[in-house]
Parts: C-alpha cells; structure tokens; sequence
C-alpha cells in the first residue's frame, strides 16, 4: 500500500509517517490518563448525516432522538423524525463505529438527506445549528457543502459551536475546491489512514486535514440491519469523533481546542516530553 | 403544434423560428455525440484501468429530479444505461448529494443492498466505488466502477484514481453545457426580436421549437441524423477534406432548395 498512496492520506502511510514526529512534547499527557476507563458516558453525540437506524444493533439502543430538516418552507425547519430511519445506511454506519468506541455515548440523529432535502446545503446548515443548540459534546459530520453563498453561514456556525463547547468532527473531501465546514480552522477535518486498527490515528502538523483514522475496508453496520464493508474519509471521522467522545466523557471541562491538542498528543508517533 | 399562423406570429417568423429550432436540435445532437463519446471514452477507460466488470456515469437530470446512468462499458455495464435512481436514496444518491466518495464491498452479503443495486442497474456487484462528478458550481453526477477483476476491494487509491477520471468527465460535460446555455440564450434573444415578450408567448416559442423537434426525431430514417453524425466526428478531419465536404454539401442543399421533398420534414411543414 506504501507505493500506492492517494494525496489526501500521503502524510498517515508508510515513510510519511516520519514527518508526524514533530508534535510538540505535552508531557505528562498519554492514553491511560486521556482516555483509559472511559465509555463515553454522559457525552450526547450528534450525528448529521442519513439518519441513524434505531433498532440496528450496532448502535446499542443509545438513540435517544431523530429528527430531520425540512426546507420546504421559507425557514429550515428541524422536526421530530419519529420513525428513526436511514435513508442510505451511512449514519447508522458512523453511529456504529462511534457505539464500537464510546458504547455509553448516546446519539441524536440529524437528518440533512433524503426525498425533502437531499443534502441541500441549507438544510445542512440548519442541522448543524440545531446539534449546537442541543448541546450536542461531539458533532460527527461525513458530508460538508461546496456552496460559496453558504460559506459566512457555515464559518458562524463553526464558531458558534467553537464557543459552545460543541466539537465538530469532519470528514476531508478530496473533491479539489472549497469544502464547508471541513476546511475551517476550528472543525477536526480527518482523512482515511490504511491500517486494520481502529485505536491507531495520526496528527498531522500540515493543515487542514490534521487527523487521520481508520477508514479502509472498514465492517459497519448498514441499512435494514445489515452490515457491509466500506471505505472513504466518512469513516475515517467517526473514528476520530469516537476516541474525541471518550476524552469528553473522562474530562468535562476540556474545550474543543483542548481536545484536539489530547488528540495530537496521544497520537501515533507523538512524541513525550 | 397547430398550423394556424395566427397565434400573433407571422407564417416568416414562424418558419424563422422552426429554422432556428432546426438548427439548435442539430446543434444539440452534435454536443450530445461528442460529450457522450468523450463520456464514452473516460468509462472504457476506466473499466481498462482498474480491469473492473463495469463502469458507468449518472448524471443529475433536473426536470425528472432522478440520477440517469447515461453511459456505462464493461461486460456488466450495459443494463444501466438509461436506468435512473432518485438522488435521495442509495449509494449514488449519496454519494451526490454529499460529494463524498465511497467504496463498499462484501455487497452480497447484505442482500436488501444488493436486490435493490440490480433494481437500479441491472447488475448485483461485489463491490463498489462510487466518485462524485464536480464542477464549479457543485456536483454534476456520479462515476461507479464495479468488481475489480484482481481484487476483492477497493483502496484508497483506487478511490483517487476513479476521482481523476471523474474530474476529465465533469470537465466535458460542463463545456459541453457551456454550448447548450449559449443555444439557449440565442433562442431568447430571437424572441425578443419577434416581439415575443410575453410569457405566454415564450411558452408558444417553446411549443413550435419542441413541435419542430419532435418532426425532426420522426425522420430519424431519413438519414440526416446520420449525417449529423458524420459530422460531429469529422471534426478531427484537415482542413482541405472539411472544406471539400462543405462544397459538396452547398451543392446538395442547393439542389434540395430547388426540389424540395415530398414529405418536408425540415423547417416548415
């Protein structure tokens, strides 16, 4: 695979590995004090995607609300998604993985695709605003918008969420071009490293996909009950968001940032002072 | 259409408009041809590539709001062309509406995914990579490449690789909708001229261009379209050939002028 590397992991594979050294020494900061013992409880995570499927055993019954976006309107407008569904598989996928990870976290589900808003960017936005409203401590994001008209609305509700405690976790898109939220300072944009371990994860000092997860040839739950085997960046984040759950569950009072810098430091390949 | 000229267009502005809309269906055809063999070309290629069972490009149609397989290679690519999927369901649907790229395998053993992916393109794969198309506006469609033949899976790499082809597809198409916009906006513009401000009016327009066309798909057995067809590819051809085509051709439209067929099926009828 070393040979064989695609742009967007280059820095997480084989020899590239070697420049991730550099992270700066935090000291006494390692995994058993960052995250050992914790199962991710008390810590809601949102996931903004395709629906979470309720019943899929793979979530662990932790959904504990679904709603959706409807933009049919002249305002987005966030209502209860009673019947808890899917309409691809992919939320169910990453709510899955995260479950895999932080098995005490319980999970909101914020529908932005499907027949009524397919993935418009609006309906996007209006999700993500309605998870930091929520209070949401983790916000797994698989999908990000190209709209250039949505970029002031995207870069507030990145700060607004920065200010809120609420942490963004994004998928990178590898599609060359302007990506929203995924490309802001402040969101954790993570791509897909090639190896069979979901505990291992690199930081690379190179923004502005600073994380990278597994995320290839990943088994995750899928629609109607079933599982399949998956590869892409949007199962590289919930990865990244799992492990950022379990760190939010045994420190309360981290922030965002601070989180990220538990991350980095706990990293493969970190460096201790 | 009716044949009543009446409708507030004179029988020359009517004939003018059937013209214009003659020459923008072949217009159409040409662009079509040559986006769709160069669409053509990027899933052949593909499928070479990554020795894959199957390639195939959705593109977003607006006016039915469905995904439509517009070209496919490979021995198992074939059934998919002209099968359409809504944007909201499925792995292309998602993968267009997010614009994030996917690959899944092990498909089989989930059989609802499987019974349902034959449903949409008339083949049950292993395994799947799905890239969206992007242009500068946003995402056009979707590339899908189907089983590679030496693998199980499909890598991170193979993810890029089907992306860079994905990137030449929205390339051609986005400049061959460049072409389209400008027909449009000519059409437009002759309308004004008539004096055809109104929107009712703009919608008679419509009607006699559609009416106009709609003749025009009936002489498909009349060989013009194989003409346009001839010509589309003789775009490669030097200049002297083109030129001694194009001499010959004034000829034979002279001719026609002069003896005009039976059966008119071009502009006016």
């Amino acid at each position: 695979m070393t040979s064989d590397l695609p742009a967007w992991s280059e820095p997480f594979v084989g020899e590239g590995r070697s420049a991730l050294a550099r992270v700066v020494p935090f000291g006494a900061i390692d995994r058993e004090w960052a995250i050992g013992g914790s199962d991710g409880s008390g810590i809601l995570v949102a996931i903004i995607d395709s629906g979470v499927e309720r019943d899929h055993p793979a979530v662990g019954g932790r959904l504990t609300r679904s709603v959706m976006v409807d933009i049919s309107g002249e305002d987005p407008e966030v209502r209860d998604d009673p019947g808890g569904i899917d309409v691809v598989g992919h939320g169910t996928a990453c709510a899955g993985i995260i479950h895999s990870l932080a098995p005490a976290a319980e999970f909101v589900s914020i529908r932005v695709l499907g027949p009524d808003n397919r993935g418009k960017g609006l309906a996007f936005a209006a999700g993500l605003d309605w998870a930091i409203e929520q209070g949401a401590g983790v916000a797994n994001l698989s999908l990000s918008s190209r709209s250039e008209a949505l970029f002031p609305t995207f870069h507030e509700l990145a700060d607004a969420a920065y200010f809120a405690n609420v942490l963004l976790v994004s998928a990178a898109n590898n599609v060359p071009g302007p990506s929203y939220p995924s490309l802001f300072a402040s969101v954790i944009s993570v791509a897909a490293h090639d190896l069979d371990d979901p505990m291992v994860w690199f930081y690379n000092p190179s923004p502005p996909v600073e994380f990278g997860a597994r995320g290839v040839d990943v088994d995750v739950a899928w629609r109607g009950g079933g599982r399949i085997v998956a590869t892409g960046n949007s199962f590289a984040a919930p990865h990244i968001a799992g492990i950022a759950t379990l760190i939010r569950a045994k420190h309360p009072g981290v922030t965002p940032f601070e989180v990220k810098a538990i991350l980095a430091a706990t990293a493969q390949g970190a460096r201790k002072a | 259409m009716t044949d009543e000229p009446a409708r507030g267009l004179s029988p020359d502005a009517l004939a003018l408009l059937e013209e214009i809309a003659v020459r923008l269906e072949a217009a159409r055809r040409l662009e079509l041809g040559s986006s769709e063999s160069v669409l053509r070309s990027i899933v052949d290629a593909t499928v070479a590539l990554f020795q894959a069972e199957a390639a195939s490009i959705a593109l977003y149609d607006p006016p039915t709001d469905r995904l439509v397989f517009r070209v496919a290679a490979g021995e198992q690519g074939q059934g998919a062309i002209g099968l359409s999927v809504p944007p909201s369901e499925g792995l292309v649907g998602y993968v267009y509406t997010t614009g994030q790229a996917l690959a899944l395998s092990d498909v089989e053993r989930d059989q609802r995914f499987g019974r349902r992916y034959a449903e949409q393109t008339a083949y049950v794969p292993r395994s799947i990579v799905a890239v969206p198309l992007v242009d500068e506006h946003g995402t056009i469609g979707v590339l899908e490449v189907l089983d590679k033949r030496e693998s199980e899976t499909f890598s991170l790499r193979d993810i890029e690789l089907a992306s860079v082809f994905a990137r030449q597809a929205a390339i051609a198409i986005s400049s061959s909708r460049v072409e389209r916009d400008a027909a449009s906006l000519l059409a437009a513009a002759l309308g004004g001229l008539l004096g055809d401000q109104s929107g009712a009016r703009s919608a008679q327009v419509e009607e006699i261009a559609g009416a106009a066309t709609a003749a025009l798909g009936r002489d498909d057995e009349s060989g013009l379209w194989a003409l346009v067809e001839q010509v589309a590819r003789a775009r490669a051809a030097d200049p002297a050939s083109i030129a001694l085509v194009t001499d010959l051709l004034a000829v034979l439209a002279r001719h026609a002028e002069r003896t005009p067929r039976p059966r008119s099926g071009i502009g006016r009828r």
